[in-house]
């Protein structure tokens, strides 16, 4: 480095940031350390109380650097500090104030900083209420925090190693080679940031990752447990709080991931919310280990069995996490997936490698010490026991997100594969449908299950009622199955079975909460989130099998495809349509036109294109219905070519129609049309347009107009001209023409936007005291110059699986609300803060 | 054997099924001239644009057929047809993967995925219709 003195920049957020970056992973460290010697210390006479009151200083200290860092960082986004790296990067001058906030999770080191804030928050409340825990899950808590802080640490270690990357790295650091950076004031030229990825500019993308990263953070508390109830030999405490806490992890990272889909199917036009792409399956991947081991922690609660594939799910679940991190981050997906971010090297590689190595040894370590201790139960459960069809689903879960981990796994374990087998492994041609066909038989098994295990009772049910309960509910879901799959054409007999299962669970579901349950709230948290998983599988079966496009490249089109008959398969299924303007185009049962752009050309260049839609009746011929898309695109976005779109949907409470623009003019470089000249005098005169015409009304000096301002010495005429449209529509124009001083001239357009006509006044003759004649030039934008071309799509019923979302993620929160008021009261009876004693007569939901 | 011995079994059974059924689904990494071995059948070819040579898309005769010439790994030069639209700044990639099946000496690609040089820039997939 020169000593260059730069001018300008505001160094010292960024140096009070790294600071406290360096606070808080010093912070952490002797938190952790704290903590262990807390807990070492537990059976000695002082209790570790210093060592305690030490550790909850240090994390304490930790949590305020972490948010202090987010202040430094949120300081420089705000007040665009292009002069740090981060900030020039992912923010721009003209974002509003919700997309700065998503530049934080665009980067890297923003999302750690995220993630590393949630565990901070969560870490306070398990201070607080994890009581005897409270020395080695706080331990576990640290021991992250001190991995994650070292992920924005940005030290190094000689030349070559680097720990982490820190998020106040300047721009003339980051980019040394730019030759910008050679001058002192580079400031005054580095005047506008990189900006956003306009696929993230999308209210989506302000709260779906702080909810998925709270999600993620969640799976920490549980894997807390598991290792301090390990460390501390006590199998019956940790039980309650996992509990709780598995369940608002299960809803939060369930909402989080569905909101990842909520953003796809609204702002991405892969056309649809679920791809089964790498980034969504891996946090799918978590979310359903973790759902597996709260089923089998219900188990144990109950009946002490399954308690090693409890701890190895709930282990895995976090584990899990950090592999999706190792995924997602390093760009080892890079083949195979859209979202894939570039990495940031084989540093990070490494670096998240050692912290899933630790993590996972540290957990092996802790189960094979207490192998011999672990709780079991030598008899067999019985076959009609609600504990060992939960077992059972829990079972198929984890093969579940097996079967998902190894297939998004390949680019990880292909180069040893091909070693081995000498084949070079891809993922499947067809992707979805790899997916889909296996696991719509986990959705078949899940759904009945999820169903009947309620119907079950822990240790032995009576069959008799439990054959007539489900008969019934059986006997009523055929009927509803037979009349969906009949209704909405669903004839593959996979579908049709998951169907069945879906009704299944609907109705068996509602059946219990109302019949058995008698609706009592704290019970009903089983029985409503899986009554919101069931509909949840009816939605994804309804818009899915019936997911058809309208934009059916078939009807009206003015030209030929000259194809070769071999190419007319690819033909048929052609799903985009060409429109030009004006030119109405049938889809499904719309006529559906393109009407223009949005002409507003702000700063950020998204266009809107203006589609409308309507449905006739098939006798009348009257226009039954009427609506208006507005599918937008980015054109030529950051310099690219090409476009970028986002699509625009009709909500019906029964289906949405989704509509997005592949291609379209650029209308910068297809405006080639010139000016036509025209010479009228008289009313009356009409000019011939491309479509329709103008009639001249006459001139007239009296102007009333926000675009001509009057000034002194001005002559000021205006032409009146009525334009017709082919529909014989009139619309009133009046192009201006001043001479000004009487030294320049003016001419002020008119402009008939829904026909691309536009005029100007350009010269006026005074033949004597009343004759004059007017040039009258026209323009009109060809109509097949100005195109779109469209994609609809149509999603049935796609409704359904919102709601089952909502009423899944009602049902867990219900649960937890019932999980901690049980605690509480527990703790009121036993009068001993941390005695969670547990009781086999209390199981969930009992009938 | 107890029942639910007999019920877990099946259970390890049906996953043994699906897992060797998963496997046979994955796809590999092939040549122009291997994939031509098989015409018909979908792989994955990795390679690079030809830029010497024109490409062809006009979105006013068809909006979903765009071709091009592509260097695979061999170096072998194959015309490829492209069932959508043009994929943006496919020009500036340094690497694309295609996936698609050969046919009489042309590769059909649905599905073109990206890499492009630039550090700041997303690689991108494009996916055909139909």
């Amino acid at each position: 480095m020169n000593n260059t003195q730069f001018v300008g920049e505001h160094l010292w957020p960024g140096q009070l940031g790294h600071f406290f970056v360096i606070v808080s992973f010093v912070a952490a460290l002797l938190s952790a350390w704290s903590y262990f010697m807390a807990a070492r210390e537990e059976q000695l006479p002082t209790g570790g109380k210093r060592w305690l009151a030490m550790g909850r200083v240090g994390f304490a200290t930790h949590s305020f650097s972490v948010v202090a860092i987010f202040g430094a960082l949120f300081y420089i986004i705000t007040n665009h500090l292009f002069e740090y790296h981060y900030a020039w990067e992912h923010s721009s001058l003209d974002m509003p104030m919700e997309y700065l906030l998503s530049c934080f999770w665009e980067g890297q080191q923003g999302s750690f900083m995220l993630w590393t804030f949630w565990h901070a928050v969560l870490g306070l409340i398990v201070m607080r209420t994890a009581g005897a825990y409270e020395s080695r899950t706080m331990a576990v808590i640290s021991v992250v925090q001190v991995a994650l802080t070292t992920m924005i640490l940005g030290l190094y270690l000689g030349d070559s190693i680097k720990i982490g990357s820190t998020p106040f790295m300047l721009s003339r650091h980051a980019m040394q080679e730019a030759p910008i950076f050679a001058s002192p004031n580079y400031l005054e030229m580095l005047t506008d940031g990189n900006g956003l990825n306009i696929l993230l500019q999308n209210y989506w993308m302000v709260i779906h990752p702080p909810i998925l990263f709270l999600g993620f953070a969640l799976t920490l508390i549980p894997f807390a447990y598991c290792i301090a109830a390990l460390w501390k030999g006590d199998y019956k405490g940790f039980v309650k709080p996992t509990l709780v806490w598995s369940l608002a992890g299960g809803a939060i990272l369930g909402l989080g991931i569905m909101m990842g889909g909520a953003w796809a199917y609204e702002s991405l036009n892969f056309g649809g919310y679920w791809a089964w792409d790498p980034v969504e399956n891996a946090s799918l991947v978590p979310w359903l280990t973790l759902i597996a081991g709260m089923h089998t922690l219900l188990v144990y609660r109950s009946t002490n069995r399954a308690f090693t594939l409890t701890f190895v799910l709930l282990l895995l679940t976090h584990l899990l996490i950090w592999y999706s991190t190792f995924l997602t981050r390093t760009g080892i997906l890079g083949k195979t997936s859209v979202h894939a971010f570039t990495g940031d090297g084989t540093a990070l590689t490494y670096h998240l490698l050692t912290v899933i190595g630790v993590l996972l040894l540290w957990s092996v370590v802790q189960l094979v010490v207490r192998w011999k201790q672990l709780p079991r139960v030598p008899s067999e459960e019985d076959i009609l026991s609600r504990e060992f069809w939960m077992f059972v689903g829990s079972v198929i879960l984890f093969l579940s997100s097996v079967e998902i981990a190894i297939t998004t796994s390949i680019p990880v374990w292909a180069p040893l594969a091909k070693w081995i087998s000498g084949k070079d492994f891809a993922p499947p041609t067809d992707p979805m449908a790899h997916y889909n066909n296996i696991q719509v038989w986990v959705a078949i098994i899940i759904g009945l299950l999820s169903a009947t295990v309620l119907y079950m009772k822990y240790k032995k049910s009576d069959s008799k009622t439990l054959a007539k309960r489900l008969g019934i509910v059986a006997l009523i879901s055929g009927v509803f199955t037979a009349l969906i799959a009949w209704g909405q054409d669903i004839t593959t007999w996979q579908y049709v079975l998951m169907l069945f299962s879906a009704c299944f669970g609907i109705v068996a579901n509602i059946g219990y909460g109302v019949a058995v349950q008698k609706t009592k709230f704290s019970k009903l948290g089983a029985s409503v989130s899986h009554l919101g998983f069931a509909a949840m599988l009816l939605g994804i079966l309804l818009s899915s099998y019936n997911k058809h496009a309208i934009s059916l490249n078939t009807t009206g089109m003015p030209f030929d495809f000259k194809k070769s008959t071999t190419e007319e398969n690819i033909r048929e299924n052609m799903e985009n349509v060409i429109m030009f303007r004006g030119i109405p185009v049938a889809m499904g049962q719309y006529m559906a036109t393109y009407i223009g752009d949005s002409e507003v050309h702000s700063k950020d260049r998204r266009i809107y294109y203006r589609v409308a839609f309507e449905k006739r009746d098939t006798v009348t011929k009257t226009v039954t219905e009427r609506f208006m898309l507005y599918p937008d695109a980015f054109i030529n976005p950051k310099g690219q070519q090409g476009l970028s779109a986002n699509p625009s949907t009709k909500h019906y409470w029964n289906q949405d129609i989704f509509t997005y623009i592949n291609s379209a003019t650029d209308k910068t470089k297809s405006d080639t049309a010139g000016y036509r000249k025209y010479n009228v005098a008289k009313t009356g005169d009409t000019v011939f347009l491309s479509t329709g015409y103008m009639v001249f009304g006459g001139f007239t000096n009296q102007i009333s107009d926000p675009r001509y301002e009057a000034k002194e010495g001005d002559l000021a005429v205006k032409a009146q001209l009525a334009v017709y449209d082919a529909a014989g529509h009139k619309t009133d124009i009046a192009p201006i023409y001043v001479l000004r001083d009487r030294q320049y001239i003016m001419q002020i357009d008119d402009t008939v936007q829904s026909m691309g006509l536009y005029t100007r006044f350009a010269a006026l003759q005074v033949h004597s005291k009343d004759s004059a004649s007017l040039e009258i030039q026209v323009k009109q934008t060809n109509p097949m110059d100005d195109f779109i071309v469209l994609k609809a799509l149509v999603f049935p019923y796609i409704n359904v699986l919102w709601l089952g979302v909502i009423v899944m993620v009602l049902g867990f929160c219900i649960s937890m609300v019932a999980a901690i008021k049980a605690k509480a009261a527990k703790d009121k009876r036993s009068g001993v803060a941390d005695g969670y004693a547990i009781s086999l007569q209390e199981a969930d939901g009992e009938q | 054997m107890k029942k639910t011995q007999i019920v877990l079994l099946i259970v390890i059974m049906a996953a043994i099924a699906g897992l060797i059924s998963i496997f046979g689904d994955f796809s590999s990494y092939e040549t122009f001239a291997s994939a031509s071995k098989e015409p018909g059948k979908s792989y994955y070819i990795i390679g690079t644009l030809d830029t010497s040579k024109a490409m062809q898309y006009d979105p006013r005769v068809d909006a979903n057929h765009f071709t091009f010439y592509a260097n695979d790994k061999a170096g072998s030069n194959t015309k490829v047809v492209f069932n959508g639209e043009k994929p943006r700044d496919i020009e500036k990639s340094e690497q694309i993967v295609m996936m698609g099946y050969m046919k009489e000496g042309t590769f059909h690609c649905s599905r073109i995925q990206m890499k492009c040089p630039s550090k700041y820039k997303k690689d991108q997939i494009a996916v055909g219709k139909g």
